[in-house]
């Protein structure tokens, strides 16, 4: 009860989420208003000098650092978040079917075609396909979406398979509850906290296949800025220039932390309240 | 997991021969520019950080072309010529050279030396050699260098004279003699696994992509090398290089970053040489097809370019601009010629008469090589100003250049040192096998051949800027920069020639170092 | 089904699975731009050299016939030659496993526990500071890029403070073992962070399971339900999660490999890619879908064993 009365207060609410609002909104805002108030002024100084007119410095090419972050935070954000939310959305519902079936043909069905999938090492399926079409976003969420799939659907079947086992499960079942009822009811909310413990993970991992796509030349051209590609691009530099590499990466963590705490935090107040119900 | 790749094969030498500081120093092959002086002393072991080409390669000496290869073949065997600092070909195993008066018949009298097995070097090893570079079927990189010897004619006079038989008159025919993969080895040699040549250093053991270990020999001809052994080793990354380095684990990196550069210059931890006039930059335009068979949208960008802007950013300093015109600084360059600056207005009307306003063109580039990527940027962000849209392909590194050879119109380039007339034989003439900018004109390709059967140098000085001023006007190559390419030692490493761009003589050779 | 048969099919499945991949792997392969030919001749792109090239090395013959060639030899044992130097597949695998998988070993030894720990307390101190603590610390760690943290440690620890050599150039790793302190550092980073995540996941959930509060009603000491009981039932997912971790060990860890100058199998990898060496691509697939298929058998049997009431209906 008193967990429940908490949530009648904003105030508090604000307060438990106010840590990881930040880290996810400075990025976040900073990604979507950053190419409307970005310049668009090309001139080049040199590579890799602090202040000199620059908040930051500048980057291997000499532009400014800066200017480069307020451009290059959107195409992270939308294919990172895309490429997860993707691999979610397939894998989730697959893993939870093979997890829970009774049918074992089925679960083999599904599970050793993402076998032979997951047999395809990761780096060289990168590397290949990152030569035969690169350049395109969509083909770079395509691979980070079919790099991450047998993971997710092995780690939701093993979840789920643990949660149907439980009495509670057998005890639906033998009530007569539909499959579907008792998948999406108990089981699905069950494997919430293990999935969420992997999905920030998740989360993090395709920013930075992201940014092994960008050096590898596939997804980000080399014209646009990226968060990402910029902490590659201007590894060189870290020790003359470190703001190059440390903003970008500072971004990075910030949104990759902020979400991972959001996650967190939101699931202890769900079991709480789970709990005082 | 996240997954994320650094190699940056950095490995390759480009379009290199050799190269040197005609008019900037008029110094001698073999003169080494100490670095903190004293006497030479002997002993010790160099280890030596390059980049490489893991488990594929090898120590044929005729397969290189790697700058790591070309370091191992160069403490193994001899070439009987190599580029001396002065630019022009210095003889080595070669004692010196005669030609007929017709250009067409050289007289090559061989050093008194021998190889590490103790077998003199004859006149029959150095026709051995060539035949092997050159026979159908090889793919060695100099056999098209080499093709112009009429071998079958050619003989050997006796065990230290050679006369070569040429196909047509050559006047500058020691350039040939001292490209990349000419060593000589002994007569009869199929198998590379412990190789004997006439080197400085002799064979110790070998782990491709690993290492490399050579000691030293007592009986070089050019003097007894002051290392005890010579140890290569191999790590594609340049931080790793780096790191290697101010930990103690090497004494000499090759192949750094102007930024790295920078960071450590200042620290006096230690010694960073910058060689001069090493690695050419610049953009190659198809003059055979559209857009750039107009002469003025070729113009227009000579006129565009900012290339201070380019050296700034790019370069970071470290290295000059050129005017255009390949081989500052080398023999026979048209230095006279006024340096080109970007002038905007001339570039727009230029791009008006050539009907390409507010065109789009592809502009191929891609990580083959460092800079490339960050010029086409910079230029592509240039251009923008004049309303042209350069519109920057990332291409695949691992055959970049194979890929602009046939296709596209317009793609970054870049060039190692070597002689104009191989810079005009390799990429200008009709039958050129890397003509990258389908410059195929019989009026030019005479000029080069006329300046090729002249005895009298004037005139062929004469004929060299003419040939230059074509390239000038309306050529489809537009160069406009030289870097510098920078190694650093350990602060005891003394005997490093600082002047010496890469892969001429005196660049990465490890005989006349000592360790104070 | 038994545990012995369960195994049997697995493996035989995983005998065919590792060709299927094979054929893939060569057709992706072959879709890449160039060949053998191109990239030998690199920088110096004679068309007449590259038509040699590709004459000499077969690479004018159809792919299907070049594939079927491959797998026959394959079958027998032969993996063939590499196609720009003249060493044997087997040969440059062989030399690039040993760095790897002593690089794999010492950090899985160093993992496992290490990541059981720190999720088995996180857990049990649910929501407390300590708890709090390791997430975060664990976190900012796994969303810090790698190589950054690689250079920044070499930097501190080996070139100002020289307490460690900063790279295994030159030297091999059995004879001078001070080199691997850093690179298994770095690389138990990430792997600690997602597995210790997972774990206290799991053993969260596991202690409010019924079954575990029945043991515990039992009156059975606090460590030993956690340790019997809790911990198999929360390993499960973190099970796969180790099983890609170890492939992962095995195959990708390129930047590392690169930064300290380990020539194992991903620095392999890379570079026959980038030669476009069709044999030592297979050959190197053959051995990454391998590990793959090993590793998940043994993690699923392994999840069979801790948790035997999940695959009981099996």
């Amino acid at each position: 009860m008193r967990v429940a009365r908490r949530y009648a207060v904003p105030g508090v609410l604000v307060r438990r989420y106010a840590v990881p609002g930040m880290l996810v909104a400075v990025p976040v805002l900073l990604a979507l208003v950053g190419p409307v108030i970005a310049s668009d002024d090309t001139t080049k100084d040199v590579a890799f000098v602090l202040g000199g007119g620059h908040w930051f410095g500048t980057d291997f090419v000499g532009r400014d650092v800066w200017n480069e972050v307020l451009l290059g935070g959107r195409s992270l954000v939308v294919v990172a978040v895309v490429a997860t939310v993707c691999t979610y959305l397939i894998a989730v519902p697959v893993g939870l079917v093979a997890g829970m079936t009774r049918n074992r043909l089925l679960d083999e069905a599904v599970m050793r075609p993402l076998d032979l999938l997951l047999a395809v090492p990761s780096m060289l399926m990168l590397l290949l396909l990152a030569s035969v079409a690169p350049g395109i976003p969509w083909v770079l969420i395509g691979v980070v979406v079919l790099i991450n799939l047998p993971d997710v659907v092995r780690i939701s079947r093993a979840a789920a398979l643990s949660v149907s086992a439980r009495p509670a499960v057998e005890a639906m079942r033998l009530q007569g509850e539909s499959r579907i009822r008792i998948g999406l009811g108990y089981v699905a909310r069950a494997m919430r906290r293990t999935l969420a413990a992997d999905l920030g993970t998740r989360f993090t991992g395709a920013i930075y296949l992201v940014a092994s796509a960008s050096f590898l030349g596939v997804g980000v051209s080399p014209q646009t800025s990226d968060w990402a590609a910029m902490v590659d691009r201007n590894r060189t530099g870290l020790f003359v220039q470190p703001w190059a590499v440390v903003l970008p990466a500072l971004l990075i963590v910030m949104l990759s932390i902020g979400v991972n705490l959001a996650f967190d935090r939101w699931l202890r107040d769900r079991a709480m309240e789970g709990v005082a119900r | 997991m996240p997954y994320e790749s650094v190699l940056n094969r950095r490995g390759f030498l480009g379009l290199a021969a050799a190269g040197a500081t005609a008019a900037v120093l008029p110094g001698c092959a073999g003169e080494t520019a100490s670095s903190t002086g004293g006497q030479p002393r002997s002993g010790g072991r160099l280890r030596a950080a390059f980049a490489g080409g893991g488990a594929a390669e090898v120590l044929d000496p005729h397969k290189t072309s790697l700058y790591v290869e070309i370091a191992r073949a160069k403490a193994l065997f001899d070439k009987l010529a190599d580029y001396g600092s002065d630019m022009t070909p210095q003889p080595r195993l070669a004692e010196r050279w005669e030609p007929s008066a017709d250009l067409r018949t050289w007289r090559i009298t061989l050093r008194q030396a021998t190889f590490h097995d103790g077998r003199p070097v004859r006149a029959r090893d150095v026709l051995a050699s060539f035949a092997r570079i050159v026979e159908p079927g090889s793919t060695f990189r100099a056999k098209s260098s080499l093709a112009v010897i009429d071998l079958a004619n050619s003989r050997a006079i006796d065990d230290r004279t050679v006369e070569f038989r040429l196909k047509r008159p050559y006047a500058e025919f020691p350039n040939a003699l001292a490209t990349i993969g000419t060593a000589i080895i002994p007569e009869g040699t199929t198998n590379f696994d412990r190789p004997i040549g006439s080197g400085p250093f002799k064979f110790s053991s070998f782990a491709p992509g690993r290492s490399f270990v050579a000691t030293r020999n007592p009986d070089y001809w050019d003097g007894t090398p002051y290392l005890d052994e010579l140890e290569i080793v191999v790590t594609n990354d340049e931080a790793a290089r780096v790191n290697a380095l101010l930990g103690r684990q090497v004494e000499y990196a090759h192949d750094l970053t102007p930024t790295s550069a920078r960071t450590h210059e200042q620290s006096g931890q230690l010694q960073v040489h910058r060689l001069p006039l090493s690695n050419f930059q610049g953009l190659a335009m198809k003059v055979d097809r559209p857009p750039f068979n107009r002469p003025e949208l070729r113009q227009a960008l000579f006129h565009l370019v900012d290339r201070d802007e380019l050296v700034r950013s790019v370069f970071q300093g470290s290295g000059q601009l050129c005017n255009d015109l390949y081989g500052k600084g080398y023999r026979y360059y048209a230095g006279s010629l006024p340096q080109r600056n970007q002038d905007l207005d001339r570039a727009r009307a230029l791009v008006k008469q050539a009907g390409a306003e507010g065109m789009t063109i592809d502009f191929d580039t891609s990580e083959a090589s460092t800079g490339l990527k960050e010029a086409a940027l910079a230029i592509s962000d240039q251009a923008r100003k004049i309303g042209l849209n350069l519109n920057v392909k990332l291409g695949t590194k691992d055959t970049y250049w194979a890929d602009i050879a046939k296709n596209g119109v317009l793609a970054s380039y870049r060039s190692g040192g070597m002689p104009l007339e191989s810079h005009i034989s390799q990429r200008l003439l009709t039958t050129s096998t890397t003509n990258n900018t389908k410059w195929q004109r019989p009026g030019f390709d005479a000029l080069y051949y006329q300046a090729q059967s002249t005895t009298d140098e004037a005139r062929r000085a004469e004929l060299y800027l003419q040939i230059q001023q074509q390239l000038f006007d309306e050529g489809g190559f537009l160069w406009w920069g030289v870097s510098d390419w920078i190694v650093a030692s350990a602060s005891n490493v003394n005997g490093i020639s600082a002047q010496a761009p890469a892969n001429t003589l005196d660049w990465a050779r490890y005989d006349k170092v000592w360790l104070a | 089904m038994t545990l012995p048969s369960y195994v049997a099919r697995r493996t035989l499945l995983g005998v065919i699975q590792v060709p299927l991949v094979m054929c893939g792997v060569f057709f992706l392969a072959e879709a890449l731009p160039g060949d053998a030919a191109v990239t030998i001749a690199g920088d110096n792109p004679d068309p007449a050299i590259i038509a040699v090239l590709r004459e000499r090395l077969g690479l004018n013959e159809p792919a299907w016939h070049r594939l079927g060639d491959w797998l026959a030899a394959a079958l027998h044992g032969d993996f063939g030659q590499s196609l720009v130097g003249p060493r044997s597949v087997v040969d440059i695998i062989a030399s690039a496993a040993g760095p790897t998988l002593l690089l794999a070993g010492l950090t899985l030894v160093l993992l496992i526990p290490l990541s059981v720990g720190l999720g088995v307390l996180a857990a049990n101190r649910e929501g407390s500071r300590l708890d709090r603590l390791i997430t975060s610390t664990t976190l900012g760690l796994y969303s810090a890029p790698e190589f950054a943290m690689g250079l920044l440690i070499v930097t501190v620890f080996a070139v100002q403070l020289r307490w460690l050599p900063p790279t295994a150039v030159g030297t091999s790793l059995l004879s001078n073992p001070a080199v691997l302190v850093i690179p298994v550092f770095v690389l138990l980073l990430r792997p600690i962070c997602s597995l210790s995540r997972l774990i206290r996941a799991g053993m969260i959930d596991a202690q409010r399971s019924e079954y575990v509060r029945h043991v515990r009603r039992i009156g059975l000491s606090p460590t030993r339900v956690r340790f019997a009981h809790a911990l198999p039932n929360a390993v499960t997912p973190a099970i796969q999660q180790l099983a890609r971790t170890i492939d992962w060990l095995v195959g990708g860890v390129i930047v590392i490999e690169a930064i300290f100058v380990v020539p194992g199998l991903g620095t392999t990898l890379v570079q026959a890619v980038a030669a476009r060496d069709l044999p030592v691509i297979q050959g190197l697939a053959v051995v990454f879908a391998t590990t793959t298929v090993l590793v998940n058998l043994a993690a699923d049997v392994a999840a069979r064993v801790l948790s035997p009431t999940a695959e009981a209906g099996r």
